[in-house]
């Protein structure tokens, strides 16, 4: 089958026990060459590349991983993030569980960037409650030398803007990287079971969405 | 023969191998020297009829014109023909198309069959003519499928619209295949999307040649249907065109002189394979090869990963005769690899028999599909059993094919929209690609007569070396068209009335149909000034 690859958790059933597994959609914001895509290859792929191109547009890499006795693939979107390339990023930013806003510890204006990449997140994500919303900070590059955020800082920006948690990782020597990205699965299954525990209360599910009625995406 | 005239959607009405040397005497049924009909489906007596007929007046009019016979024309009808020693190649198509359309279309078919199967007379020494006869078949609906009548005009290679996708998104796929020749064992490749070139690295031949397993797979996918109209490249001898026109440290496996320890041109190319994350949709490749599929199943996360090998012989350097040797290593190799061994390499170079027989050159063609987006590498044999190199190759480009393919999938098609003030037809006879503002789609009746004015005028440019400019009109209307090494241009204004004075004047607007195609088409990126 050919699945849209979009919102496969959405067609699970939430409360059943099945040993499927649910796909999250998670997708890494900030600056231009703070290392987003060395995060994602890192984690999925357990590779440094010091020569990657700049991403342009979108790409994402799937990994499975249980977490908590959850099954679950997560399939991470690397976003370019040059200005120039906002129009072609943008359009992704829907369907995601979880976004990763990261800056690199060894530039400031990346930092203070963040919060200009949530508002966009939340904006073309279309994000219904924002501050519910899952977002995770990463603050990459921990094994430069000469830092110009302090993790205090850091710390002090997640607390106020909404008590977010907060990585220090090196996709180029493997610190922290995987824990954070288990970090953003907790956060989504958390925040997935509080929902799910309010909606059978009081709702009643009219139809079910047919799986297979889509054959081709195109 | 008046009965020829089938008209199908396809250009191809009739074609056909006979071969001579099975019918020497009187008594030999000329059934014998026929190693391939299409129509299949034609009886046996009319295959017979035709095969004899036409191989007689070939070799009637080659002897008496001490010249061979390129072309046939009956009244309806024309044929164009090959002849190599008691080999005779046809191919019919109606008179509207253009004569160098058809000889282009026949040559790229011979072409394609020699790429794959070396020799064509070694290949019926080997194979059975029902195996053979599938694979003219499959480059035959290959070479007619899924395109306009314009690009069969031009034999041209079918590409994406890039009028209605992101620049920068091309450049993601240039970039894919640059990441990809980090890997030294990667030669070249091309991207396609939906069985049109994204981007490519290759000689429009060879990407033309490339394309011929990723638009079957394509289209059993069912998303394209086969239809009619062909697509043949500009067939120039594959002699001297460079592999990769973006870099300029790839070695041309055509063009270079050999290596001094590597054999020489017709190449053995063997199929690769297909990890695929996330699409789903399995790839019906016939020879599972156990060697290459668990390297890749066993780190692709939840990718899966699909392989067959095939071996496939490529004679690029013959202009077309010979190779007949080159074709009975390729059957060795061929029965090697689909038994699951991958070690060594291909046929020991040199070991051909004829003396005037250039080796086979072995390479590999690897193909990764995400859904309708496939990467094709052209790499040396030994690519598939080094699996550190398909491991850097795989993850240096997965990602991006993975995106790439979501941001493609999102382009929506160009609205058909009315017709605008003007119809035109660019064609790069360098990059061999078309850029035009009408589909001619088979039937669409609007651009009827732009289309046939534009393969009149194409005809006449390619007759005469000298022409550049013609405007060709009827009562209602006049098509400009203009050449020059680099590309032909076409161009119709509409609306308007047309002031047709019968004899030229200052007033008759047809005259300024070139400097309005100058300034009209500008904006589509063609410069004519």
């Amino acid at each position: 089958t050919r699945a849209n690859s979009g919102r496969a958790r959405s067609i699970t059933p939430a409360v059943t026990m099945t040993a499927k597994t649910s796909l999250l959609k998670v997708i890494l914001l900030g600056d231009g060459g703070v290392g987003k895509s060395s995060l994602m290859n890192r984690y999925v792929t357990n590779k440094f590349d010091t020569h990657l191109f700049h991403t342009i547009g979108v790409e994402f890499l799937n990994k499975e991983l249980e977490v908590d006795a959850h099954q679950v693939t997560l399939q991470i979107w690397d976003t370019a993030g040059q200005e120039r390339f906002r129009s072609l990023r943008t359009p992704f930013y829907r369907g995601s569980d979880c976004c990763l806003l990261t800056f690199s510890v060894d530039d400031n204006q990346s930092f203070l960037n963040l919060g200009n990449w949530k508002k966009e997140f939340i904006y073309y994500a279309d994000v219904k409650e924002p501050e519910k919303f899952p977002f995770v900070v990463l603050g990459n590059k921990l094994d430069v030398t000469e830092r110009q955020v302090t993790s205090e800082e850091a710390q002090q920006w997640c607390q106020e803007n909404g008590g977010h948690p907060y990585y220090e990782t090196s996709a180029k020597d493997a610190t922290n990287v995987a824990v954070a990205f288990e970090e953003a699965v907790r956060r989504v299954l958390a925040s997935d079971e509080r929902t799910d525990h309010l909606i059978p209360t009081d709702t009643v599910k009219l139809h079910r969405k047919p799986r297979s009625a889509t054959t081709c995406c195109s | 023969s008046r009965r020829l005239n089938m008209h199908t959607q396809s250009t191809c009405s009739f074609f056909f191998l006979y071969d001579g040397s099975k019918v020497r005497g009187e008594g030999d049924p000329t059934r014998e020297g026929i190693c391939y009909f299409y129509p299949e489906e034609t009886p046996l007596d009319r295959q017979e009829l035709l095969c004899g007929q036409l191989a007689g007046v070939g070799r009637c009019v080659s002897e008496l014109s001490v010249s061979p016979v390129r072309v046939l024309r009956l009244r309806r009808d024309k044929f164009a023909i090959r002849m190599k020693d008691d080999l005779f190649w046809a191919l019919g198509t109606s008179v509207e198309v253009p004569t160098v359309s058809v000889c282009a279309l026949l040559d790229q078919l011979i072409n394609l069959f020699r790429f794959y199967n070396g020799s064509v007379r070694r290949s019926y020494q080997i194979h059975s003519r029902e195996t053979l006869a599938a694979r003219w078949a499959q480059y035959l609906s290959h070479l007619q499928s899924g395109s306009s009548e314009l690009h069969h005009i031009f034999s041209c290679l079918r590409t994406i619209d890039s009028t209605n996708v992101d620049p920068l998104l091309l450049l993601k796929a240039a970039l894919i295949l640059q990441a990809c020749q980090r890997c030294p064992l990667v030669l070249a490749g091309c991207v396609l999307f939906r069985g049109r070139v994204v981007s490519t690295q290759m000689s429009p031949e060879l990407t033309m040649k490339a394309m011929v397993h990723e638009s079957e797979t394509y289209v059993k996918v069912g998303t394209t249907p086969i239809t009619s109209h062909a697509t043949p490249l500009k067939d120039t001898p594959p002699r001297k065109t460079r592999l990769s026109r973006t870099l300029s440290d790839v070695p041309s496996t055509e063009s270079d002189p050999p290596d001094p320890g590597s054999p020489q041109p017709p190449q053995n190319l063997s199929f690769g394979p297909v990890p695929s994350q996330g699409a789903a949709e399995s790839l019906s490749c016939p020879d599972q090869s156990p060697s290459s599929n668990g390297e890749h199943g066993a780190e692709g996360e939840e990718s899966r990963y699909f392989s067959f090998q095939t071996a496939i012989e490529e004679d690029v350097h013959q202009s077309g005769d010979r190779g007949d040797t080159a074709c009975a290593e390729a059957s060795q190799s061929q029965d090697r690899k689909v038994s699951g061994e991958s070690g060594g390499g291909g046929p020991p170079p040199g070991s051909s028999s004829g003396a005037e027989e250039a080796p086979l050159v072995p390479m590999t063609l690897y193909l990764h599909r995400v859904k309708s987006l496939v990467l094709v590498l052209l790499v040396e044999q030994h690519f598939l059993s080094d699996s550190a190199s398909m491991e850097e190759v795989y993850h240096s480009s997965l990602a991006s094919l993975n995106g790439l393919e979501a941001h493609l999938r999102t382009v929506s098609p160009a609205a058909p929209g009315a017709p605008g003030p003007y119809s035109f037809a660019h064609f790069d006879c360098v990059q061999s690609t078309l850029t035009a503002n009408v589909s001619a789609a088979p039937g669409g009746a609007p651009e009827r007569p732009f289309v046939r004015a534009v393969a009149l005028l194409h005809s006449h440019f390619s007759d005469s070396a000298s022409l550049q400019e013609a405007i060709i009109r009827s009562a209602g209307a006049a098509v400009y068209g203009t050449r020059s090494v680099a590309q032909e241009t076409f161009f119709q204004q509409h609306g308007g009335s047309l002031r047709n004075s019968g004899i030229p004047n200052q007033q008759d607007s047809c005259f300024s149909l070139p400097s309005k195609a100058r300034h009209r088409l500008l904006k589509h990126g063609v410069n004519l000034l």
